[in-house]
């Protein structure tokens, strides 16, 4: 990216160091004022997502910082997409998309919502559907949302067999091969990832956005 | 080990959360999970949660193996932790209470939602925990969010444990489900210690104990606080501080850490209460005052 503009590299690093109101007023101002082309703020708002991924896995930047710095990119992204004309930033600008779910028997979902909201800021299209969702379920969704990824959530160890009994039914129903499934949530391992048969697991979302960013072809 | 709150722990290091842990599990190294058990009855554990992450389901004869093998070097008796009937009776028929002075091991846990384990009290004598953060409403399976839908489940369950089961108030152990904080943007944590209040006001749930695991409440936080002291234990001193009068006598957590009271100038205290008071982004933001100044 070349940043000879000051206002431009300013605003990366307001948002990459979680200046949030600063970064917010600076972004309006550039897309209302300065007439900045949006898709050019767009990019400059991932620039700084890049950082604050990267501080993040330095353990320099935590899971509040990753959030915020999504909520950042999700209100200026609001003020942007209106903006630009021609057809982008609808979805066919999307990456993918991602069906995810807690698997039966399980209610947890804080760390799914935050996987969903770190997706869908990373230009995923995502589908949630819930807490303890039926095998059944995510085999009519699957079908209808027609997803490129599937996430399967589950905090408590009982979810272990719920994963493997929802991949199996995915298998048996014969839309196993077209989808990539991850997993995540307590104590998920590649142990657990074997045993489920999952094509890999995340501990993370910061993992999450990256696994579906390698299925999808995408640069990590 | 004296604690400064006067609060009975449940030894939580047994589980495969713990990567020290998890190595002995890999390993199959009985005599250091001996060592862990021995460990954490010598420094004041009341009790000693076993849970052997998925291995219980590719290989529950593990999970009897350790529970033998634990009760060979101590006295303290066990907590099954396990939400299978299956894995949770090979549990409690490897147990020997006599090991263990007679006292009885804890089914760790049941739920509204997976009520059927409770069953097991009719075929072993056991003491329970119940989970309060899921209720059953029309048929249907929820997460509990506010003060009243936690206590609420306490009531009914409560109610339903000591008239079906025959069980006595001393014999339920609710876990009230300390939330970690970091992506607590509901107010969950504020709701569960209001739920406190409420359970602890009730002459009804007398007599019943209130548990709560305090790892859970600094999860992916970084080490150090801005005052410079060790973030996961302020915090869970903080959380402390305010749970225990409240009613909490029953920790699941680490024996051998030492918590006490924090002033009320204390500054992770007073970030606590500001993140407990505060929703949505601004929770978050509150999260950070925490380790960034």
């Amino acid at each position: 990216m070349n940043m000879n503009d000051d206002d431009e590299r300013r605003l990366v690093q307001l948002l990459a160091d979680m200046n949030e109101d600063e970064g917010a007023a600076l972004a309006k101002k550039m897309l209302l004022e300065d007439k900045v082309a949006p898709l050019r703020v767009l990019e400059l708002c991932r620039a700084a997502m890049e950082i604050v991924g990267k501080r993040f896995e330095a353990q320099e930047y935590f899971l509040p910082e990753l959030v915020l710095a999504g909520e950042m990119l999700d209100n200026i992204g609001k003020i942007a997409k209106p903006l630009i004309t021609g057809g982008l930033g609808g979805d066919t600008n999307k990456l993918g998309r991602v069906l995810i779910g807690t698997v039966h028997g399980d209610l947890h979902d804080i760390g799914k919502n935050i996987v969903t909201f770190m997706l869908d800021i990373n230009g995923f299209e995502v589908k949630d559907i819930g807490v303890d969702v039926p095998v059944q379920t995510f085999v009519d969704e699957i079908r209808a949302f027609k997803p490129d990824v599937v996430g399967l959530s589950g905090f408590l160890t009982l979810a272990f067999d719920s994963m493997k009994e929802t991949i199996e039914a995915i298998d048996q129903a014969g839309v196993r091969s077209r989808i990539k499934i991850m997993i995540g949530g307590g104590q998920v391992d590649e142990t657990v990832r074997a045993y489920t048969g999952a094509d890999a697991f995340g501990v993370n979302a910061v993992e999450a956005v990256a696994l579906g960013k390698k299925w999808m072809g995408a640069t990590v | 080990m004296t604690q400064s709150f006067p609060i009975q722990f449940i030894g939580e290091r047994i589980n495969p959360g713990f990567k020290s842990t998890k190595a002995l599990f890999d390993n199959s190294d009985i005599r250091g999970i001996q060592a862990l058990a021995v460990k954490q009855a010598e420094t004041g554990a009341a009790y000693l949660n076993v849970n052997t992450g998925s291995r219980a389901l590719t290989d529950p004869g593990f999970m009897v193996e350790v529970i033998r093998a634990i009760q060979d070097v101590v006295h303290v008796p066990l907590s099954f932790d396990f939400p299978s009937t299956e894995v949770q009776r090979l549990c409690f028929r490897a147990y020997d209470p006599a090991k263990a002075r007679g006292r009885k091991a804890i089914l760790n846990s049941i739920t509204e939602h997976r009520w059927g384990l409770a069953d097991l009290a009719r075929e072993f004598p056991l003491r329970v925990i119940l989970m309060s953060s899921e209720r059953v409403e029309e048929g249907v399976a929820k997460g509990n969010k506010t003060a009243e839908q936690i206590y609420g489940t306490c009531c009914r369950g409560v109610e339903r444990l000591c008239s079906e089961y025959s069980l006595t108030a001393d014999d339920i152990l609710l876990d009230m489900s300390v939330s970690a904080i970091i992506a607590d943007t509901d107010g969950l944590s504020d709701n569960t210690l209001q739920a406190m209040t409420l359970v602890h006001r009730d002459p009804a749930l007398g007599g019943v104990h209130m548990m709560g695991g305090l790892s859970n409440i600094a999860q992916q936080l970084p080490p150090r606080a801005v005052d410079g002291s060790d973030l996961k234990h302020s915090l869970e001193c903080a959380f402390l501080t305010i749970a225990v009068p409240r009613g909490l006598d029953t920790v699941l957590g680490t024996p051998w850490r030492q918590y006490q009271p924090l002033a009320e100038d204390n500054y992770v205290l007073q970030a606590y209460r500001t993140f407990l008071a505060s929703r949505g982004s601004n929770a978050l933001r509150a999260v950070r005052k925490f380790y960034r100044a």
